[in-house]
């Protein structure tokens, strides 16, 4: 592997303490979810009023990633990591204290978005690929991944057990505890600016080439199509299992099998990723995720096939995560991966947008989610064929450099 | 460390980590989380 400015900061203290952020992360943000009925009840809020916050998070976490991710390029891992995670701890206390919509949708939308933006995927994987050999790369990826969907699995039922113990205001700055953990470990992210290959490019240049090559914009779009589905299925699937006459119960229980499976899928796909060409994976991820939702639909609704669907959806849900920014370092190289990895992220997040509200909107006016899990099977289809003419050959003027 | 222990506590933590995601999955099944739909609406 690739040395590192100091002697301790190896590259597996980099991938442990970057799986730990990601956990914890990823994983505190997967609780907002819980607040809403709360926060709403104690303040006459509507539930719009609480979602369009969360949206906006959406919005600003996917926005803020290219610039996340050019500044860790550009000014260090570390220092952004610590800004980042400050900025999500002000968010989450704020969120706390939020007496009117305006502030919640500044602490809980604008802040925690912009703290998610620096201490999540595109600067986490960044430090990660800039530490790791072209053989190992896609492994770590793939284990960084895993990392952040066990926070996702993981702090989920944690954030209930804190509400429903310590009550929502307190239960909100507890997991900003939490949070605050990622500030010490933003030192080990420091590396230092290590020197790549690419050093010479600017950031504009960087991004006029990126933009002038065909494959960074299929992986933009297939990168969409997996927000779409993902923020989808999460969001209506359990409504969904429900409106066909099933309990709550199995509905969360799917909820739980796809947080655990996609544990094991983000794992699997990135030591595949390592092995096999990472674009013919993406290819089968997203056909893989078209024939599993036709299959659902047109098998009969019961409690099996609900938690057999979530299972393989769980598999394919995060795998694409080291796949998609694993692709990003081999083409375009590490010199600017955070900030490129940043705006296929933000191609990730407008679908995640579309795919929740597109979701409730289509049911709004059918009575019936069937016509957005047919949209989802098409934006499959158009994602694998997308991913299929990616050509994975770095570029010429970093081919026969050392990354 | 011999390969013996190696293999030992591999498996010690392979077992204490499925352990960990069985009892994860089982808060899922905490009647709070199904308290309202909406808690879980949200939390994509």
């Amino acid at each position: 592997m690739s040395t590192t400015n100091t002697t301790w900061r190896t590259p597996t203290v980099i991938l442990v303490v970057g799986c730990v952020i990601l956990t914890l992360s990823m994983g505190v943000r997967h609780t907002a979810g819980l607040f809403l009925q709360p926060m709403t009840a104690d303040h006459g809020w509507s539930r719009e009023t609480f979602s369009f916050a969360i949206a906006i998070q959406n919005l600003v976490w996917g926005l803020a990633s290219p610039f996340a991710g050019a500044l860790a390029d550009r000014h260090g891992a570390g220092r952004t990591v610590l800004g980042a995670a400050v900025l999500y701890v002000v968010g989450l206390v704020l969120m706390s204290q939020a007496g009117s919509p305006l502030s919640f949708d500044l602490s809980a939308g604008v802040l925690i978005g912009l703290g998610l933006s620096g201490t999540t995927f595109a600067v986490i994987m960044g430090v990660i690929g800039r530490h790791t050999t072209p053989q190992k790369r896609s492994l770590a990826l793939g284990i960084a991944s895993a990392g952040g969907s066990f926070g996702q699995f993981a702090v989920l039922p944690v954030g209930q057990m804190l509400i429903s113990t310590y009550g929502w205001q307190s239960a909100l700055v507890l997991l900003a505890c939490g949070v605050g953990l990622i500030a010490p470990l933003a030192y080990a992210m420091a590396d230092g600016h290590k020197v790549v290959s690419g050093a010479g490019q600017s950031v504009a240049e960087a991004l006029r080439e990126a933009g002038g090559e065909r494959s960074f914009h299929y992986l933009f779009w297939s990168f969409f199509v997996c927000g779409f589905q993902t923020a989808f299925i999460m969001l209506h699937l359990p409504s969904y299992l429900v409106d066909s006459g099933l309990t709550a119960n199995v509905g969360m229980t799917a909820v739980a099998l796809i947080g655990l499976f996609n544990i094991f899928g983000s794992f699997i796909f990135g030591w595949g990723g390592g092995r096999y060409s990472k674009k013919n994976l993406l290819v089968l991820i997203y056909a893989l995720r078209a024939v599993a939702i036709l299959i659902f639909m047109l098998l009969p609704m019961s409690t099996a096939t609900a938690w057999i669907f979530a299972a393989v959806m769980g598999l394919l849900w995060l795998g694409t995560v080291p796949l998609t920014n694993g692709l990003v370092a081999q083409i375009f190289g590490l010199r600017y991966m955070s900030m490129l990895t940043g705006v296929v992220f933000l191609g990730h997040q407008l679908g995640s947008f579309l795919g929740a509200w597109l979701g409730g909107r289509i049911f709004d006016e059918t009575g019936s989610y069937l016509l957005a899990w047919g949209l989802s099977i098409g934006l499959s289809v158009l994602a694998a064929i997308c991913s299929w003419p990616i050509d994975e050959k770095p570029l010429a003027r970093h081919a026969g450099a050392t990354v | 460390m011999k390969a013996q222990w190696r293999w030992f506590l591999t498996g010690v933590a392979a077992a204490l980590a499925v352990l960990l995601l069985a009892v994860i999955f089982m808060a899922y099944q905490m009647p709070e989380l199904l308290l309202d739909w909406a808690n879980i609406r949200y939390c994509g």
